[in-house]
């Protein structure tokens, strides 16, 4: 692996910033709506569903389910060639309907990858300032 | 009601340059060529032509914006073409895709702001892998995406059509079905970069995956190369070479969506409907009066998801539509009868509009719809941004 590129890491921002520090906390934290009670993510500036600015990032469950997946071929993304051919899960949180998260799954379990599967969150360090929140299947 | 500007403007020529993978010629220069075309097509004065429209969009985010290299702007075409010696109007927009510079022109030519518009889309082909994302840092929402490797449009539109197969019972040999019959018109299209290589379902179905379920097949041709189009008033186009291929009508897709994987399948039917509404109230048709339709086909299912959001069947119900010969040339319902971004290549939904000025007028030759008096074109998945036109042969 010694040719292997870093990976892309997230531009943090101000909008972000909660989400990201809460995971190198193992905390998984989504922005939600504090009047009308929508999750939005990505984090917006206002909400998405009633365009109030009364935001603030909420711990969710770290359940949902696979909404869908895909197993990528191309080395388009710096760092994943070696991974080759390498999956994809969309997570739906079980806290909202089409609330998303991407993720992967963990190679031991990717053979029972299946649309509706459970999966729960856990986290990854990949180094001190960064910690990815990642989904793998419940038993 | 039907909208006011119904048959008051029309299409008057066509011109292609040639599309390739890798042409000798820069992408300024071909686009000179079709926009030449296209006024020798409409039988036209070059200094006639007074009004200018593009979308000049690079192919995919990240690829270069050089004038006249990688992208073609009203500026080049401005100063590289003998046109009006006072060129009265000019619109490049940046979202809808190039059906809404067509919209454009016609909004231009309604208001009386100019004469004769040439709208043009030029597509460069990146040399590289297409689509490479190479960035090390990922802005905005793509910080939820790139560190796990999932950047590419291709992946989440094979999201959306795991999920589409998932929900409604779809197969690939159901998709099978769409890639062939869209290769078999565009080998009865000369323009087409496939025109002379057939595809069989076996080929299909041995194509390397991209990102799995969708392969090599199910994602348009990446070409080089530039369409031009003459459009006027329906009186002046009465004097032309063509007959005119009349605007009835038209959409843009206004809906709201999420940022997140908005190829997710959550709203395609929602997405779609906003333009595919505007296109049927405007122009007083509907589904059941076209004669064929050109859907965007950037990824395979995109035809598939439009033949349900726009009303030609029902929700779940296009991978079985398009079986049993109904989308074929010979069928009820002739869909993307030149074979599409698929088949013919990548131009962001131009091809989809020459094609139907093409039907309506009679010069489709060998693949030609009998009789076609309204065509609609369709540009972009219903889940992006895009615009639509419904075109007549009357009227």
């Amino acid at each position: 692996m010694s040719t292997t590129q870093e990976k892309p890491r997230p531009l943090i921002d101000d909008l972000t910033r909660p989400f990201w520090e809460a995971a190198r906390e193992q905390r998984l934290v989504i922005q939600r709506c504090q009047d009308c009670h929508y999750f939005n993510h990505p984090p917006r500036p206002v909400c998405q569903a009633c365009h109030g600015a009364a935001l603030t990032f909420e711990p969710v469950s770290g359940r949902g389910t696979i909404y869908s997946f895909s197993v990528m071929y191309q080395p388009n993304v710096t760092g994943f060639g070696d991974e080759l051919p390498y999956l994809n899960i969309l997570v739906e949180l079980e806290e909202q309907p089409q609330l998303f998260l991407v993720s992967d799954l963990p190679a031991a379990q990717r053979e029972r990858v299946r649309v509706g599967g459970k999966v729960e969150v856990y986290f990854e360090d990949v180094d001190a300032e960064l910690t990815l929140p990642k989904f793998c299947l419940v038993a | 009601m039907t909208w006011k500007g119904k048959g008051k403007t029309a299409i008057v020529g066509i011109g292609y340059s040639e599309l390739s993978r890798r042409p000798q010629r820069s992408l300024g220069a071909l686009s000179l060529d079709a926009c030449r075309a296209a006024i020798d097509d409409a039988g036209l004065p070059a200094e006639r032509v007074d009004g200018l429209a593009t979308f000049p969009e690079a192919p995919f985010h990240g690829a270069g914006t050089q004038d006249g290299e990688q992208i073609v702007s009203v500026e080049y075409v401005m100063n590289h073409l003998p046109l009006a010696p006072d060129i009265r109007w000019y619109a490049q927009i940046e979202t809808g895709l190039v059906a809404s510079a067509v919209i454009e022109g016609v909004n231009a030519l309604l208001a009386d702001a100019c004469e004769y518009v040439l709208v043009w889309r030029a597509l460069h082909n990146p040399r590289g892998r297409y689509g490479a994302w190479s960035g090390n840092r990922a802005p905005g929402d793509a910080q939820f995406m790139a560190p796990y490797g999932c950047t590419s449009i291709f992946q989440w539109h094979a999201m959306a059509w795991q999920r589409y197969m998932h929900r409604y019972g779809a197969t690939r040999d159901h998709l099978a079905t769409f890639v062939t019959n869209s290769r078999r018109n565009a080998n009865l299209n000369p323009n087409a970069y496939f025109y002379t290589t057939p595809m069989t379902r076996e080929d299909y179905f041995a194509a390397r995956w991209i990102a799995e379920p969708l392969c090599l097949f199910d994602c348009d041709i990446p070409v080089e190369g530039c369409v031009a189009l003459i459009l006027t008033t329906a009186e002046r186009a009465a004097d032309l070479r063509h007959p005119p291929a009349y605007i009835a009508g038209y959409g843009q897709n206004t809906s709201r969506r999420r940022a997140l994987f908005h190829y997710s399948l959550d709203n395609y039917m929602e997405s779609g409907h906003s333009l595919a509404s505007k296109l049927w109230a405007s122009s007083g048709l509907g589904p059941q009066t076209m004669s064929a339709a050109e859907l965007y086909d950037g990824f395979s299912p995109s035809t598939l998801y439009w033949l349900e959001a726009a009303g030609f069947c029902g929700e779940g119900e296009a991978y079985s539509f398009i079986q049993d010969g109904r989308i074929a040339l010979e069928g009820e319902l002739p869909v993307n009868t030149f074979g599409g971004s698929l088949s013919e290549g990548r131009l962001h939904g131009m091809g989809h509009i020459a094609e139907a000025v093409m039907q309506v007028t009679d010069r489709a030759e060998k693949r030609q719809v009998p009789n076609a008096s309204a065509v609609c074109a369709i540009d972009g998945s219903p889940m992006l941004r895009g615009s639509g036109l419904v075109i007549t042969r009357e009227p």
